[in-house]
């Protein structure tokens, strides 16, 4: 099958996060799998010690097992490892970055073949990469894709320009803006201007969707709640997940409105204890709105690090070029599943517009009043897709005809080497 | 095929218009409205036959009934089938089986559409082989078409029926690696414990009652993989399970192959890391005091200072 036979065929795109993947088709709507990215193996044969190695490969063929395929993704990894000791489980990302090429390799094998069960020789692959990426950890994934799964193709394309892609279909298409990218285990403030990433402003977070949920774990455990310590992690992170809102100001509104109607506010979380498997219930109060608040408060979860996300946001454009500031004050798009709380990107534009307007009037002030300055338009753009736009976004590039013209090639790769992975040409179909 | 389960069971009422192509090049489209939330339209376009293949109306032979057999009156064919599919079938989600176990292995069922049309014809011969009635009337050998271009050929027999795969892999390193595994595998087959499996021979050649066949169907860079079912093979419920496994081998072979491929890798690095270790033991300790000196007055070279502007 040569490559323009795999070009008429929807491209695979996969995004890679710290918390979960993304995968499926380009051209469709929603990705086909969302799965915790997780792979567990059985270490017991990996770490062969040298001098019985023959006799351990024997061992484990009669036993039937081979150690190559002796391994589970997603959900499946985790529950393998809950019922076995043999299984490790081990997180392949993390902070946004490909730790263990070992397991992010079987990670693919099992996406590809068993969860899209499709040959990869036949598809063209879009993967993404934090904007953050070391040029040889991309090297690294071109040379896995290319040498074990022969793809024909292979794009790796930012994430933050892919969410902001996502905004194509909505309106007409935009590819100047901040992208705000709060996933479970990094956030970023990306400003991209016409495409390009401008990686001398790129902020970054140490709060990100986990914290929110150790620190409602917390919470609960500090007022002493019925919940199993084993279990602690992830009742936290369900009752953030279905719970959880942002409110406009803590102090005045919600403190009050929980204390005078406790019973509409304050929710039931039932549960069954893993070990025992006795029934519990435990009250859910503050932290239902305290949670995301660490993002517009962050000294109430840490002490390091006190920015609020407003005042970064603010400080990422301000630090961009000059001429593309109001472009990107204008277009600052959410992404990731963290910024799914309710009246989130309300929030978060009223906080920045205040900083705004605040310099405005300082400058004008300054200024004498002779003259005025245009007011900065501050919007944020929030799109019920969210929680993947990274991948909706790879999935809408991704079925444009310019997108096979961008892509390495196979041939490319082998005339040139892993070096061609380093860049990544901005295409036609951006903007 | 686990896609459209999920697909179907969730969705109820909202608007869905999915595409997805699976093994073999398998094209798959699903499609509800908003309009008319209950009626699901479920396309299916095959890989292209080569031309020693037989497709009637663009179907394999024995598809039409083996749907209908397959599904009874939950489906309706519609013909002619969509632009650019082989085949469009209409299903009425209002009469999904209220019971959940029974729902899921419709569902279950209804997501392996690809075999049920596909392995229709391997499905016709192998019964005719479990009930000892083998047509007289059908050629020598039969191809049927598994992956764009690719067949697969049967030489129905009395008493048995042999099944050939040519094998073709596209990059030098699988050819190497498809070899030694199907040698594996035909070694594998020998053990204890699996005798009464099919016994499966692996050649280079093609076997001679496919001389008939065009060269170019025979054409193989990784060898012929021939299979000889039996009657008790294909007995009751064995039928379903040997039809799924001989209609998707090559995926199997091929999946790996890949997963050695990946193994490879892995011990490659754990190599290269014990490797590099072992040179930064040896790197003599006069050198550590004289890199910590040019250090603090190391500048950025110029491909350093890029590749760090850049990141």
């Amino acid at each position: 099958m040569d490559s323009s036979a795999a070009a008429s065929r929807p491209a695979i795109v996969i995004d890679n996060g710290t918390g979960y993947t993304k995968m499926g088709f380009a051209g469709n709507v929603e990705p086909c799998f969302i799965l915790p990215t997780v792979v567990a193996t059985n270490e017991s044969f990996t770490n062969p010690s040298r001098t019985s190695n023959k006799g351990n490969w024997l061992a484990q063929h009669s036993a039937g097992v081979m150690a190559d395929l002796d391994f589970y993704i997603g959900e499946e990894a985790m529950s393998k490892s809950r019922s076995s000791s043999t299984y490790n489980l081990s997180y392949p990302i993390s902070r946004g970055q490909v730790e263990n090429w070992d397991s992010m390799e079987r990670f693919w094998q099992q996406c590809i073949f068993n969860y899209l069960r499709c040959d990869p020789e036949d598809h063209y692959f879009l993967l993404t990469e934090s904007p953050l990426t070391a040029p040889e950890s991309r090297e690294y994934t071109g040379e896995i894709m290319f040498e074990t799964f022969n793809v024909p193709g292979l794009y790796i394309a930012v994430q933050p320009v892919l969410a902001l892609a996502a905004g194509y279909t909505t309106s007409k298409c935009e590819m100047t803006g901040v992208v705000v990218d709060v996933g479970d285990g990094a956030t970023h403030v990306v400003p991209v201007a016409d495409g390009y990433v401008i990686g001398s402003s790129i902020k970054s977070i140490p709060i990100s969707g986990k914290d929110v949920t150790l620190f409602i774990q917390q919470l609960m455990r500090e007022r002493g709640e019925n919940v199993p310590p084993e279990d602690s992690f992830d009742v936290a992170r369900q009752v953030k997940e279905t719970y959880c809102y942002t409110s406009s100001d803590i102090v005045k509104v919600e403190y009050n409105k929980h204390d005078k109607e406790p019973s509409k506010y304050i929710k039931q979380w039932k549960g069954i204890k893993p070990k025992t498997g006795a029934p519990y219930s435990c009250d859910i109060g503050y932290e239902r709105f305290l949670g995301p608040e660490i993002f517009f408060n962050p000294e109430i979860y840490s002490t390091e690090f006190t920015t609020p996300l407003p005042a970064v946001i603010d400080k990422c454009i301000q630090s961009a070029p000059i001429d593309t500031r109001r472009a990107l004050y204008q277009n600052i798009v959410l992404s990731g599943g963290s910024t799914m709380f309710k009246d989130f990107h309300r929030r978060l534009q009223r906080d920045i517009k205040k900083i705004v307007d605040a310099r405005v009037l300082a400058s004008d002030a300054r200024l004498g009043g002779e003259v005025k300055s245009q007011p900065i338009e501050v919007n944020v753009v929030s799109h019920p897709i969210q929680r993947y736009a990274v991948w909706f976004g790879g999935s809408v590039l991704a079925s444009t005809p310019e997108f096979y013209a961008a892509c390495h090639t196979k041939a490319e790769y082998e005339e040139y080497g892993a070096t061609i992975c380093r860049t990544n040409p901005v295409f036609k179909g951006m903007y | 095929m686990i896609l459209l389960q999920s697909s179907s069971s969730l969705d109820k009422g909202i608007e869905l218009d999915y595409h997805w192509v699976e093994f073999g090049d398998v094209r798959y489209h699903v499609q509800v409205t908003v309009k008319n939330p209950l009626v699901l339209l479920l396309s299916l376009s095959l890989p292209a036959p080569p031309p020693e293949t037989v497709f009637i109306a663009g179907l394999p032979f024995g598809a039409i009934d083996a749907i209908k057999a397959a599904y009874g009156t939950f489906v309706h064919i519609l013909d002619p089938p969509r632009d650019g599919f082989n085949l469009t079938v209409k299903m009425n989600l209002s009469k999904l089986p209220p019971d959940e176990d029974r729902r899921h292995a419709l569902l279950v069922k209804i997501s392996s559409i690809r075999e049920v049309v596909l392995g229709a014809p391997l499905r016709v011969i192998l019964k005719s082989l479990a009930s000892r009635t083998v047509a007289s009337d059908i050629d020598r050998y039969l191809a049927l078409v598994h992956r764009p271009m690719e067949s697969f050929f049967l030489i129905p027999q009395a008493e048995k029926v042999t099944v050939v795969y040519p094998m073709r892999f596209k990059d030098s390193i699988d050819i190497v690696l498809a070899k030694s595994f199907l040698q594996e595998f035909v070694e594998a087959r020998r053990t204890a414990g699996l005798n009464s499996a099919p016994p499966c021979l692996w050649s280079s050649s093609a076997p001679k009652e496919l001389s008939e066949a065009p060269a170019e169907a025979l054409a193989v860079n990784a060898g012929f993989v021939s299979f000889v079912i039996y009657p008790r093979h294909v007995e009751g419920k064995k039928l379903d399970k040997t039809v799924w496994s001989l209609s998707t081998f090559h995926a199997y072979v091929s999946y790996h192959v890949k997963c050695s491929e990946g193994f490879m890798h892995t011990r490659m690095r754990r190599r290269v890391e014990s490797q590099i270790e072992a040179l930064d033991r040896a790197r003599p300790d006069s050198a550590k005091p004289k890199k910590h000196l040019n250090r603090s007055f190391k500048r950025l070279s110029l491909k350093e200072a890029r590749s760090n502007s850049r990141s």
